[in-house]
């Protein structure tokens, strides 16, 4: 039985799978984490931006098949077991940062990795890090605050575990 | 042969102003019959669905009674508030904004409400439908009487519950009030009582003057935030059934044409390929509304995944028959013709007032110029798609549209099922801008549905399908001239539009290809002549955030600022000057709406000259700037929207340009979600600014150039600017809509300050054709 390492769990994708199924769609399919999103398919919009052993990856170009013991950390898997948000969860919503929400989860994962290798980000720093990551509705300008106050509220610490892709009290 | 008539619903949708008083509205025609019913037989109803079991109180496994005090607020015995959201959510914040009005009225703290998507049901909800800006104007005093209705009922039970006389009472926070007493009851111990209450006459319900406002005006987050930055199940592409299988559709890359046959048997060999099939097409999608019900023939693989069935659809080989598809429709074609053909007399009147020969023939100074705009996609980053289940002659379907009841009433007509047996469940949408407006995707997976009868199906379309099959903005052009007196005033204007129309014979443009005779200077000069010729090509168009303005800002505002320039006027001033005009003296407006709606208002100078002295203060407009930057102005009307807008703009001898900062100042009426109407402004900033720099969707021989984001670049994140937006709201103007009338100045305000800071005009769209980049 195959297997992905998803969230801190072992998740079975059964024998059948292709193995070139994009990650993407196997989570989304296959394992029901629909937070993943798909955008276009050829790595140009970042919708479906996860973690890969804490690296921020396009899930629409790993094939499945070339996974065995990554990490794998979706949307799904950054707030804690309690139902606590994470820093930068929290402050996407305390800037009310969503128009329609569909590029969210992909900004929220790319700017999570940022904040986990740069815990003071300046602008030119959020602008490089998440120009992979197209919003269609144009958030942008909040993206940045939202980034900020994520940086501010973390004040350097982790908070999950990117060995592991479990969450870190 | 003449296609059948596939028109669901009436086309009301055009760019059109509307009265502030919106009480005979059919939407609030609807609401009040259903009132009406509930009042007489809906006391079985009520009681019935009052020992109900609620979505929330189902998922912890507790059971709370509830009681339903009308469509729109439903109580539960636990004092959570649910309030029922009529419209569909595609990032226009309305899934918080209707429910927000409901609650003011209602007394309801904000916490203790669940917001709730409506069903579809015509009877309950009147027009559900997110377009046109419409949403707030439309509901406004429908959501106000409907949350004073319920708080009403609720004081009336009050009072028989409480034996005192209503007099004695009054809310706040959820609670009722009973001063003499001291007490306070919360609003769930009378609900049910309440349910069964008679409903207020409409004459005596008393709304709130603004001033009493508790909620309106302040800043709220969306109501699905949590969901969102968790990555809850929302969107259509998210709708997930047991035993679920999963389609393409592939089209011909020639609009119109049909499959006669394919690899079949090789893609039904495939890994994962459950079925494959060829569909007939449905209707005419060429030229047709967004009410109508239309397909585009093609061949569909159902598959044990999404990624079979991609897979499969990159092997398919398919027999068109282009016999029905138009193969001559090539943009490079069309374009070089536009410009022969506007050197031309123009070949149908749109409006000609005043003495246009002759204030030419006396002017002192005469300005032309010529401008092209190209067709752009809407690019929704969720790629259209659609479920459906079809089981025991019941057709189910989720689906992400704008326009959830032509949709359901769509999927009816396609399936040929009766009305009744077909439901539509609206989604999240992943981004509208006007592409969901049509429900082809329905139409779509109706019939796919109905082949896998049984069987939940998800058909997804790829970014490529999206690209290609989009119902795009259309490209026109436009050759202006203007006549200046001595002074440098403008004496009169003239416009030759050259469109698009579906064929030859066409008598009117293709759908949202039409210029209507109120864009700024026509109902502001006396001499005006405006004359349209059409060229034929058959590619699909349709609205896109906010329709015909999108262009038409940017052509209008930027020759408006050469006029300027060339009468040596400061632009702010030339706009404040054309516009000192009284109120009273506009003209009313052509209604574009079928009986029973409101007819829209004119346009108000006063509040057109506001927005301009406004934004104008904030930018310190006419501040010395360094060399090679300048500020650049535009204002645009729509959507019953006044916009101003000011951009700070760099441009470096290699054409790289930075946008520094923008200054918004809007008059939308009253701002009721503060956080909503700016995050709005916010993003039709940035979508204008795509479309000026990049967005650019061509055609050769009938087939779309353009696939996927490598070759229609959206704005990102390290090219956005500065924002600064305010809101002016004038005393007693009711909300209009936030979503559209922000973008159609972006463009002019930016392309004015480029021509400010380099002497360059830039009169065609995008600017990367001219050798621009956006840094």
């Amino acid at each position: 039985m195959a297997t992905l390492n998803i969230n801190g769990q072992t998740l079975d994708i059964g024998n059948d799978i292709d193995p070139s199924t994009p990650l993407l769609w196997v989570l989304r399919d296959e394992l029901g984490l629909v937070g993943t999103k798909y955008g276009c398919g050829i790595a140009q919009c970042g919708a479906c931006t996860v973690h890969m052993n804490g690296a921020p990856v396009r899930s629409c170009q790993i094939p499945v098949g070339n996974l065995s013991n990554e990490q794998i950390t979706t949307i799904e898997g950054l707030a804690a077991a309690d139902g606590t948000l994470s820093p930068v969860q929290q402050a996407w919503i305390e800037h009310d940062v969503p128009q329609c929400g569909y590029c969210q989860a992909g900004q929220i994962m790319s700017a999570t990795a940022l904040l986990r290798n740069n815990p003071n980000p300046s602008d030119a720093d959020i602008d490089a890090a998440m120009s992979g990551n197209i919003c269609r509705c144009g958030t942008y300008v909040r993206i940045r605050a939202a980034i900020k106050t994520a940086a501010q509220t973390m004040s350097g610490t982790a908070f999950y575990n990117a060995d592991t892709g479990s969450q870190v009290a | 042969m003449t296609p059948p008539s596939n028109s669901v619903m009436p086309a009301f949708f055009e760019k059109t102003s509307y009265a502030r008083d919106d009480k005979s509205l059919a939407a609030d025609i609807s609401r009040r019959r259903f009132f009406k019913i509930s009042g007489i037989a809906g006391g079985g109803l009520t009681l019935g669905m009052a020992m109900g079991t609620s979505q929330a109180a189902a998922q912890d496994g507790s059971s709370v009674a509830e009681a339903n005090i009308s469509p729109y607020v439903q109580i539960q015995a636990n004092g959570r508030i649910n309030i029922f959201s009529k419209n569909p959510e595609c990032g226009q914040g309305i899934k918080t904004g209707l429910p927000l009005i409901i609650a003011e009225e209602l007394d309801a703290r904000w916490a203790d409400v669940d917001v709730v998507q409506a069903d579809i049901d015509a009877s309950r909800y009147g027009l559900q439908l997110a377009g046109g800006s419409l949403s707030t104007p439309m509901n406004w005093t429908a959501m106000r009487e409907a949350g004073a209705t319920a708080r009403m009922m609720i004081l009336a039970a009050a009072a028989e519950q409480l034996y005192v006389p209503v007099s004695e009472l009054s809310t706040r926070d959820s609670m009722v009030i009973h001063e003499a007493s001291g007490e306070s009851y919360p609003y769930s111990e009378f609900a049910e009582l309440a349910s069964s209450m008679p409903v207020p006459d409409q004459q005596t319900l008393k709304l709130k003057d603004p001033s009493e406002f508790s909620l309106l005006g302040r800043r709220f987050g969306g109501v699905d935030n949590h969901a969102i930055v968790q990555g809850s199940p929302l969107f259509g592409i998210d709708v997930r059934r047991e035993g679920m299988v999963y389609a393409s559709y592939t089209k011909s890359p020639a609009l119109g044409g049909t499959a006669r046959s394919f690899n079949q048997a090789h893609i039904k060999s495939l890994p994962g390929v459950i079925d494959a099939f060829i569909l007939e097409p449905f209707g005419e999608l060429i030229g047709s509304t967004i009410f109508d019900a239309v397909r585009l023939g093609g061949v569909s693989i159902v598959a044990t995944s999404t990624w079979a069935a991609i897979k499969a659809k990159q092997e398919l080989e398919v027999d068109w028959d282009l016999s029905t598809a138009d193969t001559s429709a090539t943009w490079s074609d069309i374009s070089a013709n536009a410009l022969r053909l506007s050197k031309q007399e123009g070949v149908m009147e749109i409006l000609n007032k005043g003495n246009v020969d002759a204030a030419f023939d006396n002017a002192e100074q005469v300005v032309e110029a010529y401008y092209e705009y190209p067709y752009v996609s809407h690019a929704n980053l969720e790629p259209q798609n659609c479920s459906a289940l079809y089981e025991n002659g019941q057709l189910q379907v989720w689906a992400p549209s704008q326009t959830p009841q032509a949709g359901e009433a769509a999927a009816a007509v396609v399936s040929g099922l009766p009305p009744a047996a077909v439901t539509l469940n609206q989604t999240r949408i992943g981004g509208g801008f006007g592409r969901r407006l049509n429900n082809d995707y329905v139409s779509e997976v109706a019939a796919i549905a109905r082949r896998m009868e049984g069987r939940p199906v998800k058909l997804q379309w790829t970014r490529e399908d999206d690209m290609a099959f989009d119902f795009f903005r259309p490209g026109g052009f436009h050759a202006f001239r203007a006549a200046l007196d001595a002074e440098g005033r403008m004496t009169a204007f003239s416009d030759h539009f050259l469109t698009q129309a579906k064929n030859d014979e066409a008598e009117q443009p293709i759908e949202t290809a039409n210029l209507t005779p109120d864009v700024l200077p026509m109902e502001h000069l006396q001499n005006v002549r405006i004359m349209q010729t059409m060229q034929a090509a058959a590619i699909q168009t349709g609205p896109m955030r906010a329709p015909g303005s999108n262009a038409f800002g940017f052509v209008f505002q930027s020759f408006l600022h050469e006029v300027a320039v060339a009468g040596n006027r400061d632009f702010r001033d030339f706009l404040l000057d054309l516009m000192n005009i009284p109120d009273e003296d506009m003209p009313q407006p052509p209604s574009n709406l079928p009986p029973g709606f409101p007819p829209p208002i004119p346009f108000s100078n006063t509040r057109a000259r506001d927005v301009i002295f406004t934004v104008a203060d904030r930018a310190e407009w006419g501040r010395p700037m360094p060399q090679g930057r300048a500020l650049g102005l535009a204002f645009y009307y729509s959507h019953s929207g006044y916009v101003a807008q000011v951009a700070d703009v760099s441009v470096s001898s290699a054409k790289e340009v930075t946008v520094h900062k923008i200054w918004s100042v809007a008059d939308f009426g009253l701002i009721h979600n503060r956080s909503s109407a700016e995050n709005q402004v916010q993003g039709s900033i940035m979508d204008g600014l795509s479309q000026l720099m990049y967005a650019k969707i061509s055609f050769e021989k009938g087939i779309i150039e353009q696939s996927n984001f490598h070759q229609y670049p959206l704005l990102r994140i390290s090219r956005a600017p500065a924002l600064d937006v305010h809101f002016l709201e004038p005393e007693d103007v009711a909300p209009t809509g936030a979503g559209e009338p922000a973008l159609p100045p972006v463009l002019p305000a930016i392309a004015n300050a480029i021509f400010t800071a380099t002497g360059e005009r830039v009169r065609k769209l995008p600017l990367s054709e001219s050798g621009y980049t956006l840094v």
